[in-house]
């Protein structure tokens, strides 16, 4: 019996008694005593994991010395890890420097013993790797805003250093479009228009258009004001809109280069499909991580515990203000998550009765907010019919201010009502008693879609002043000519305007609300109204809204106006720099803290949610509404879209039929149904997995139980043979 | 600030620190000043040790509530040479790839160094992350529980290394919050 459960330990482990105290077990709720630790960390589960990490471990960790070299164990280690010299790169393992560099050399001792062949393969592997090592440094210094969003990180947090990433990202995307436009639509212009390629521009006159279409009155008056200059550079009016600022200034038909022409209508639409997609494909590239790591979790709430507690700290904190800050955030949120767990309780131990009287207050709420939305829209109409009306009187008959305001109407609504219909939702959402985490994604959501969809109903009250006549005209051209001879460049001004104006605001309000509150609070803190209102604090919502606002107007007008990005690229520089000084010099962190992963993810889609709203307007005008017969390189066809039949006709008839035999419906209905299966597929994949997933850990505590009965009987067995052998 | 001996880093030793460490040029020099200005004079820097002290004072781990046990992960005896504070940092770099800071992550949790993250552990790890003097017992039980709900798949209520290592890898913050840039002053 003594010598069965003696030879019960497996053979070639150093032999250690395990004596169990009886007040080291503790019962855990299985009903089980959970073994004391030391005996875990014998068995050979546990040590095969940590031969896998390579660590060393000791017994003496006390004394903090290494295994010796001569060590059996260690020297099991090294042969193991030389064995895996091509699959990890030495500097992974989790060893210290001294132990790595003993690792090397015996490496390289041992690559001598290799044939040639192997011997170059290794070098050449290594030499590559550092190159691209080298060069991955060299373009981190590349990185723009490198060290001053380092330093925002280690004052402020990862919270609002993700917000300055964001908008680092903004200013990369804007310059990569125009300089797709650039290539696509400007260089080609400007090259034969300076005569630096010996080009030509081609003009074909249109066929069958009425005359009263091409007519395209520039507008000049004959005495101008001085202040008219300002005007025109603040509404994209008078001298600006001829010149390559606005689609009017493109009425070329093609660029004739020595050997070929170069089609200016196809560069433009394509340039427009190019920048959309690319943004599309980047954005989706971008937030494919944050998605990957929702997918694989099971949980429902969106962070989990043990990010929040074993992720909770940043460890880039450097001062410690930031630092108190952090700790009491932290306390803050993890007291929210408790309480958002107990109020998702009670929620579902609501009554019946409960219920009901809740989804009809809900119900009674969300017409209100749906009506305070449509009274902004039809202001934002109004606004637009008034300003377009009164746009068309002379310049020189009114007041430079009235002037300026008439012009900027549709922008300074549009501000105004971004600014009341946030207070007015936060204020509703209290009633619709909600969980607080909902509550702020609801409030959040209800904002960004207010905020985009007012360029929507902008761009749409244009549309449909555009296409919409008295009597006679439209049948004409298909659009109103008479008030817009050339539409897209009047769209494309509208578009400009928002982005100045908007800029405009920011900095307005950067320097006469914030730094103004900054000094009021530094100096006349004794009064209690001013200790009440308190610093400025950084709303990261707030902030991310405005500059995904400017990027969609960007997307929109890009179209209308080429050379609109890369006025966005100077814009969100400038407001890069502004809300770094007002971060810093202005700004109280607040105290609830957003959290990176959480926030890109949040960026990301706002962005996304703003270009999809950004190609509907697009989609229409591109397709509906005829193109302008006066202005534009689109003169000679009906409406934008035309250009790609007509180029798809003047293919080799085989391309042709396969092109139009891709866009029958008899290939895109099967497409689509094929699609719909192997989603359905995936979708049946991914459950299935989840089940077994679920197996799976039943099945893991289940043997853990087990594991627990075998040891306690283990040990128990010890205990009597060692109290015989007492006893004898 | 102590007046070591300026020696400048030879070459082929930079290389050497560049092969075995996740960390740049730059950010070795950085960390090769540092430690100049915080060595006992006289000595050559392979050769000088730093206190613990010494280091927790450093700006990057000075306000942080890990910082002892970070100090006694990478020393080796209370005492820090310059290839264990180059370790450290290469640790802590951005461009570490995510085992080795699950690693370490897992040996700076374990406080009572017995291989697991038990209660005990998540106890003090919630109380040094509150901070607060008025943390009641009811609160670090609850957030204790839900931890240990999430990520204890064998129901010991202790979390092994597998199981942490599995729980960091679904966790989005991990490999962003787990970083120090600056080693400097």
């Amino acid at each position: 019996m003594s010598e069965s459960s003696a030879s019960a330990l497996p053979p070639g482990r150093r032999s250690r008694q395990t004596f169990i105290h009886p007040e080291n077990l503790s019962v855990d709720s299985s009903g089980f005593s959970s073994p004391p630790v030391n005996f875990l960390q014998e068995l050979p589960s546990y040590r095969s994991i940590a031969r896998r990490r390579t660590t060393i471990l000791s017994r003496d960790k006390q004394s903090g010395t290494l295994l010796k070299p001569t060590d059996s164990y260690s020297s099991q280690l090294e042969g193991g890890i030389t064995e895996n010299f091509n699959s990890q790169s030495i500097r992974k393992y989790a060893l210290n420097i001294s132990e790595k560099r003993r690792l090397r050399n015996i490496q390289e001792t041992q690559m001598k013993y290799l044939s040639e062949w192997d011997q170059w393969k290794r070098y050449s592997s290594k030499s590559w790797k550092r190159f691209i090592g080298k060069a991955r440094e060299m373009t981190t210094h590349l990185e723009l805003w490198r060290e001053d969003i380092r330093s925002i990180e280690g004052k402020f947090g990862t919270g609002i250093q993700s917000y300055f990433s964001f908008l680092r990202f903004l200013v990369l995307l804007n310059l990569v479009i125009f300089l797709i436009i650039f290539m696509l639509v400007l260089l080609p212009v400007l090259l034969t228009k300076y005569n630096i390629t010996n080009s030509t521009f081609v003009l074909i006159p249109s066929e069958d258009t009425d005359v009263q279409c091409t007519i395209y009155p520039i507008s000049s008056s004959g005495l101008i004001y001085f202040y008219s200059y300002v005007i025109d550079l603040l509404s994209g009016t008078g001298f600006l809109e001829e010149t390559c600022l606005f689609y009017g200034h493109y009425t070329i038909d093609g660029v004739k280069f020595h050997n070929f022409t170069y089609d200016l209508p196809l560069a433009y639409l394509l340039s427009t499909i190019a920048y959309l997609a690319l943004s599309l494909l980047w954005i989706v590239k971008r937030s494919v991580e944050g998605f990957k790591i929702n997918l694989i979790r099971s949980e429902e709430h969106f962070q989990s515990y043990c990010n929040k507690i074993f992720a909770g700290w940043d460890f880039c904190i450097t001062n410690r203000s930031m630092a108190d800050l952090k700790h009491s955030s932290l306390r803050y949120e993890l007291r929210a998550d408790l309480e958002e767990e107990r109020i998702r309780q009670k929620i579902a131990e609501r009554t019946s009765e409960e219920t009901i009287r809740i989804y009809s207050l809900r119900l009674f709420l969300n017409c209100i907010v749906l009506a305070v939305l449509a009274a902004c829209f039809y202001a934002i109409y109004r606004a637009t019919i008034f300003s377009q009306e009164h746009m068309k009187k002379e310049i020189d008959k009114m007041v430079f201010g009235e002037n300026l305001l008439i012009l900027y109407l549709p922008s300074i609504v549009i501000t105004l009502a971004n600014f009341i219909t946030p207070m007015i939702f936060a204020k509703i959402i209290h009633y619709e008693d909600y969980s607080p985490g909902f509550e702020i994604r609801l409030t959040i959501l209800r904002c960004v879609f207010m905020r985009l969809a007012t360029i929507c109903v902008l761009v749409f009250t244009l549309g449909s002043k555009i296409t919409s006549c008295d009597n006679y005209s439209c049948e004409l051209c298909g659009y109103n000519q008479k008030l817009y001879p050339c539409w897209e460049t009047q769209v494309g001004q509208e578009m400009y305007k928002l982005m100045i104006f908007d800029l405009i605001i920011i900095l307005a309000v950067t320097l006469f609300v914030d730094f103004p509150r900054k000094l009021l609070v530094t100096y006349c803190s004794s009064w209690k109204l001013i200790q009440c209102w308190g610093q400025q604090e950084f709303a990261i919502p707030d902030n991310v809204l405005g500059i995904v606002y400017g990027q969609t107007i960007c997307w929109i007008g890009a179209f209308f106006s080429p050379l609109l990005p890369a006025i966005a690229t100077l814009k969100f520089i400038i407001i890069f720099y502004v809300k770094e000084m007002s971060l810093l010099y202005t700004c109280r962190p607040s105290p609830r803290q957003f959290r990176a992963s959480n926030s890109n993810f949040f960026f990301l889609l706002v962005l996304l949610i703003g270009l999809c709203l950004a190609i509907i307007p697009l989609t229409i005008s591109m397709a509906r509404i005829p193109s302008s017969k006066a202005c534009g390189p689109f003169t000679n066809f009906n409406t934008t879209w035309e250009v790609v039949p007509k180029t798809v006709s003047t293919f080799p008839s085989s391309l042709q039929s396969l092109v139009y035999g891709v866009t029958s419906e008899a290939f895109a209905v099967p497409f689509f149904m094929i699609i719909c299966l192997i989603m359905f597929y995936f979708i049946a994949l991914a459950g299935a997995h989840k089940r077994v997933v679920v197996q799976l850990r039943e099945q893991l505590s289940l043997e853990s139980r087990d594991k627990r009965y075998l040891i306690q009987k283990l040990t128990e067995a010890q205990k009597d043979m060692k109290n015989r052998l007492d006893g004898q | 600030m102590g007046q070591c001996l300026r020696h400048q880093m030879h070459w082929e030793d930079l290389e050497e620190y560049q092969a075995l460490t996740f960390l740049t040029r730059n950010e070795i020099l950085c960390i090769h000043d540092t430690f100049l200005k915080l060595c006992p004079p006289g000595k050559y820097y392979k050769e000088a040790t730093l206190t613990t002290d010494q280091v927790s004072s450093l700006p990057a781990l000075r306000v942080n509530p890990f910082r002892d046990r970070i100090c006694k992960v990478f020393s080796h005896n209370d005492m820090f040479s310059f290839e264990d504070v180059l370790g450290m940092a290469s640790v802590f770099s951005e461009q570490a790839c995510p085992s080795l800071k699950i690693e370490y992550a897992f040996r700076i949790y374990d406080f009572n160094e017995n291989g697991f993250i038990d209660e005990e552990d998540l106890q003090r790890i919630v109380f040094r992350l509150l901070n607060s003097d008025d943390v009641s017992e009811d609160l670090l039980a609850d957030l204790t529980s839900h931890v240990l709900n999430e990520s204890d798949l064998d129901n010991d209520n202790m979390l092994s290394f597998s199981e942490f290592e599995h729980a960091m890898a679904k966790s989005p913050d991990f490999m962003n919050s787990f970083r120090i840039h600056f080693w400097g002053f």
